[in-house]
């Protein structure tokens, strides 16, 4: 990736930062709120493919982890993993993703990754959370990434300088644009 | 790069990402990167303590607004019961006034323990609950003010929870509602027990609770402030919303709901109170 990427990138996860602490905490429906930084990577893996969209997913968590109180690093494994099943996904698809498929990607990537933590959570020693919890975390989560999610894959369009139809190719990362 | 290349390639970056995240939450999870970890999240908080602030004031009666609708139909009920109790209130503020002089003279003599004598620092709550998966808040006072990890934090209802990390000017306080949160509570007749958070919006359990204590629905539960206990006596916490004995055990289940509205709460106070060593 170019100077030019990483600055636009380092725009975007500030501002996410902002958002998300600022904003989105502050919204809170039924005792839980939307996270940004999870539809960042479920567009990551969108705009640049399994790989690269892992890479921004670990990064990506690892920035968002600094303002949680859970196990630092978990949020990395989570985004990693919707990143890169996100973008395997993308990849059967040879045009820009549409609307519609960028809706479902956001979705499946919000009720999977939501899940995910959760259980990996458990997993380490996290308390669990309560069923009913759950399904209202999941339900805030997946609704707003859907909500956001074609501005978040713009917005990671624009950092990756991507052309339509080209997020998949490497070359978008090697030479800062597939343009 | 062919298909095939390409493949292997992305396996292998996955292989090493997923290597690295459980690398960095095994790391940090113990020693001295869990300190490093803490002071990154302190610095970070205090970093965005002012644009918090900012917003908060803007959007704190947004986020009313928001949890006033989801328990409108309850408030209306709630308007009404409230009206009744008003009135039973001013009767027994009356009696308490009575009641009160007696308490006083008791704690002097027997020297008993209790919040009132405590110095406290108000701060504002800057930010709700930061995941989705842990139940603490920010608020905006810190190790400056005289913030420590560790001291209880109150509302005018009664108790919020405790201070887990202090940053300089900001601090995060674990909610009683957290299921990592337990609190040595006296209720009933003087029996005692571990209250246990259980999520958002759940009661709080009480453990270990023999059958034969005696309590009903509706009675208070108040801190402990037992031994080593994390707060010290007689701090409201709630009140048992339900007792349930269950046949062939030799415990009771007992829940207690919280006094406190966590989810509106706006302004808190801080006991500068430290645990007993």
């Amino acid at each position: 990736m170019t100077m030019r990427t990483w600055g636009r990138l380092g725009i975007i996860v500030l501002a996410a930062v902002l958002v998300q602490v600022g904003v989105l905490n502050q919204i809170v429906i039924g005792g839980a709120h939307p996270d940004v930084f999870l539809l960042l990577a479920i567009s990551a893996g969108l705009v640049a493919g399994p790989q690269r969209g892992a890479v921004m997913g670990f990064t990506l968590g690892l920035v968002a982890d600094v303002f949680v109180q859970t196990p630092y690093g978990l949020s990395s494994l989570c985004y990693v993993l919707v990143a890169f099943a996100v973008g395997l996904a993308a990849g059967m698809v040879a045009a820009r993703p549409t609307f519609g498929f960028q809706a479902a990607a956001a979705l499946l990537g919000g009720v999977g990754g939501t899940l995910l933590f959760a259980g990996l959570g458990t997993l380490i020693g996290q308390p669990s959370v309560p069923q009913h919890q759950l399904v209202v975390i999941v339900a805030v989560v997946s609704v707003a990434c859907v909500l956001l999610a074609n501005l978040a894959y713009r917005l990671l369009e624009w950092a990756v300088a991507v052309a339509p139809g080209a997020h998949h190719d490497a070359g978008a990362f090697a030479g800062g644009s597939a343009r | 790069m062919t298909a095939s290349r390409r493949n292997t390639s992305q396996r292998l970056t996955l292989v090493i990402l997923l290597l690295a995240s459980i690398t960095v939450i095994t790391v940090a999870y113990k020693g001295e990167a869990r300190h490093v970890v803490s002071s990154v999240r302190n610095g970070a908080g205090d970093a965005v303590a002012p644009v918090q602030r900012g917003i908060a004031a803007v959007l704190h009666p947004i986020g009313n607004l928001f949890a006033g609708m989801a328990g409108y139909g309850g408030a209306l009920g709630d308007n009404q019961r409230l009206q009744l109790e008003v009135g039973q209130l001013r009767r027994q503020l009356i009696e308490a006034g009575q009641a009160q002089e007696q308490l006083d003279q008791l704690r002097s003599d027997q020297n008993l323990p209790f919040a009132d004598g405590i110095p406290e620092v108000l701060g504002e709550v800057i930010s709700s609950p930061s995941s989705n998966f842990d139940l603490t808040i920010e608020i905006d006072r810190g190790t400056s003010n005289g913030v420590g990890a560790g001291m209880p934090v109150v509302s005018g209802a009664g108790l919020v929870g405790s201070v887990i990390s202090a940053g300089e000017h900001t601090a995060i306080v674990q909610l009683l509602t957290d299921p990592r949160s337990e609190i040595g509570v006296r209720f009933g007749t003087g029996d005692v027990a571990v209250a246990v958070g259980q999520g958002e919006g759940d009661p709080l359990q009480l453990q270990d609770v023999s059958e034969t204590s005696v309590t009903s629905r509706g009675a208070p539960v108040v801190t402990s402030g037992l031994d080593v206990a994390a707060y010290p006596a007689g701090i409201p916490v709630g009140t048992v919303s339900s007792v349930r004995h269950t046949g062939g055990s030799l415990t009771s289940q007992v829940l207690v709901t919280p006094l406190v509205n966590l989810l509106v709460l706006q302004y808190v106070a801080v006991l500068q109170w430290f645990p007993p060593a």
